[in-house]
């Protein structure tokens, strides 16, 4: 059973037809062509699919496209345009984090949705937000650098 | 009769007397005996119908009505192995004393009960008595069917066959000595089977009556909710005082303010009750998932409503080990607030906080929050771990929301750890699990 949809996703007004359980993820990527988001475990547990849902990270392929809503989602390819997320956009750059990049669009929203809350966060807040995002190019030590470098300003 | 006749007699019929006082007492009060007021045969209850199916399908077929009857006393859960075909059985009961499994129920004439007459239908719903003679263990809860209508029994059994007949021979029981014993069921169901029908309480209102009669012949509540007495039969002077059936614990549903269901409002009962799921209590997973998915949310509204008035009226019975309030949200960073346990909260960081958020308030959705639930608040954490090893999917209005099951990527030792961090964070007292106690909780669910 299809139904109208009508989200708020990085300011613009999406509206597309589809089922309400559907993940809001198969809506960004398969609906709305916006690839940015990567699909990885399906459940939760790795945060390839991190988005922002009223600028908390939330993982994207467990959320049913009908629970956001009247909420705000803002994706990868508009994070750049928060103050945190172009903080660390940059920061990442200067780092050179990535290694073969599948999580880091994921790893980029936790650590925006981490400053924007925390905006000077020690190493177990670091820990906190970022454990539920995987790596498997284990760039961990850089993300952590990258992170403070963002929270600083500067290069540490 | 010689003197060593005589002190023999005595002794044996002093035997009988205390062994039947034994099980006077043991068996107790009745589920409905509390409400104490003038019962009546159904036939001579004026009010209103408290029995059948509601007044939408009053008209409906005999098999519609059956699908409503059978829905209502939730036969699919029990009599479906998952992925299994419906009501074709197998599913395994694992008890203390070994493991029961659930008979094929569908019209199939060699593995199911194809060859049941109604006669046939109603001994082994309402008596506990199988075709062949042989009786019924207490998991099928004829002592709750008991009360139901000669008329729904058969209009259910109209509608099981009218389903699929599916070939599907359930596993032998694999239960010790004595349980092995099916006649000793004679005895049991003798003493702890009121095989009564249901009768109208007249000092009572008919939404009242349409309750009862839901909730205990058909939806069966306290075979689950209610502790068992040393006959595992229901011990009604705990009526709803909750228990621990297949692994989980069913809490308190008696009227009690504090742990049971007094300060829930209608709204809050209705919701839980259709949905699943009521605002600051948390979601039905576990088998009360279950018959909320295949059971309650089927229910016409106004028999949902006559429910809640029916257990507004079930007489308090606190649960002592739980405390007298929830605990309140916990703090938003994971810095703050109850953090004994590291390594649990390195297993929460990394599997549970992208969901369930650090103060407990989800994040993503109302029905993952834990702040308010019981599991959460309930030291012994049996919920809690359970979700944990079997996770869960509940369905919405707008979709499902689902939990993955840990059970096979986390060793006990972790879960019970994740368990005592979860409880001493967002409940009111932490638990104490050791692996070994995980080890126990992963046996005793049905498979």
């Amino acid at each position: 059973m299809h139904m109208a949809i009508v989200l708020t996703i990085n300011g613009e007004t999406k509206s597309f037809d589809a089922p309400p359980d559907m993940p809001l993820l198969w809506a960004l990527r398969d609906i709305l062509g916006m690839t940015g988001t990567k699909f990885g475990c399906g459940i939760a547990q790795c945060g390839a699919c991190t988005v922002h849902v009223d600028g908390k990270a939330v993982r994207s392929c467990v959320l049913p496209v009908s629970a956001v809503a009247n909420r705000t989602v803002t994706t990868i390819e508009h994070v750049g345009s928060t103050p945190a997320g172009a903080k660390v956009q940059k920061a990442w750059l200067e780092a050179e984090v990535i290694q073969c990049g599948y999580c880091q669009s994921g790893q980029i929203m936790a650590a925006a949705a981490l400053l924007a809350a925390t905006p000077n966060p020690d190493d177990s807040d670091i820990d906190a937000a970022m454990a539920g995002n995987i790596c498997r190019c284990g760039t961990y030590v850089r993300i952590r650098e990258a992170i403070k470098q963002a929270a600083n300003g500067r290069q540490s | 009769m010689s003197g060593k006749m005589r002190i023999l007699t005595s002794v044996v019929v002093i035997g009988v007397v205390a062994a039947g006082l034994g099980a006077w007492i043991i068996r107790g009060p009745g589920p409905l005996d509390f409400a104490g007021g003038t019962k009546v045969a159904l036939a001579d209850y004026r009010a209103g119908k408290p029995t059948g199916v509601p007044a939408k399908l009053e008209k409906a077929s005999l098999v519609e009505r059956g699908e409503y009857l059978a829905k209502a006393a939730d036969c699919m859960v029990c009599h479906t192995q998952p992925g299994e075909k419906d009501y074709s059985g197998g599913l395994a009961f694992k008890l203390p004393f070994g493991t029961l499994y659930s008979t094929n129920i569908t019209a199939d004439k060699d593995t199911g009960i194809g060859n049941y007459s109604d006669q046939d239908f109603l001994n082994a719903v309402q008596h506990g008595k199988r075709r062949d003679g042989a009786r019924l263990y207490p998991a099928m809860p004829y002592t709750s069917y008991t009360f139901m209508t000669d008329e729904d029994v058969l209009a259910v059994k109209a509608y099981l066959f009218s389903l699929p007949a599916v070939r599907a021979k359930a596993p032998d029981n694999t239960l010790s000595f004595p349980f092995n014993q099916r006649w000793a069921m004679i005895v049991w169901s003798a003493v702890f089977n009121p095989d009564t029908r249901f009768a109208p309480d007249t000092s009572k209102s008919p939404e009242w009556n349409r309750g009862a009669y839901l909730a205990e012949a058909l939806a069966h509540c306290g075979e689950c909710h209610t502790p068992r007495n040393l006959g595992f039969a229901l011990d009604n002077r705990r009526k709803f005082a909750g228990a621990i059936t297949a692994g989980w614990r069913a809490f308190n549903i008696s009227s009690d303010k504090a742990t049971g269901l007094g300060s829930w409002s209608d709204q809050n009962l209705i919701s839980y009750l259709s949905l699943g799921h009521a605002p600051g209590h948390g979601s039905a997973s576990g088998p009360m998932g279950e018959a909320v998915d295949h059971s309650f949310s089927q229910f016409a509204p106004e028999d949902i409503r006559s429910i809640v008035a029916y257990l507004r009226s079930v007489p308090p019975v606190p649960s002592p080990d739980l405390p007298a309030t929830t605990a309140p949200i916990a703090p938003a960073s994971h810095k703050e607030g109850v953090t004994a346990d590291a390594r649990g909260k390195m297993l929460f960081a990394g599997a549970c906080a992208s969901c369930h958020g650090w103060s407990g308030e989800s994040p993503v959705s109302p029905m993952a929050t834990l702040t308010g639930t019981w599991a959460v608040n309930d030291p012994a954490a049996t919920n809690v771990a359970q979700i944990v090893i079997s996770g869960t999917k509940r369905h919405t209005p707008d979709g499902a929301l689902s939990m993955p099951a840990f059970g096979n990527a986390y060793t006990d030792d972790e879960i019970a750890a994740v368990a005592n961090y979860v409880t001493a964070r967002f409940g009111t007292k932490g638990s104490k699990l050791t692996a070994k106690d995980v080890a126990e909780l992963r046996k005793q669910t049905a498979e």
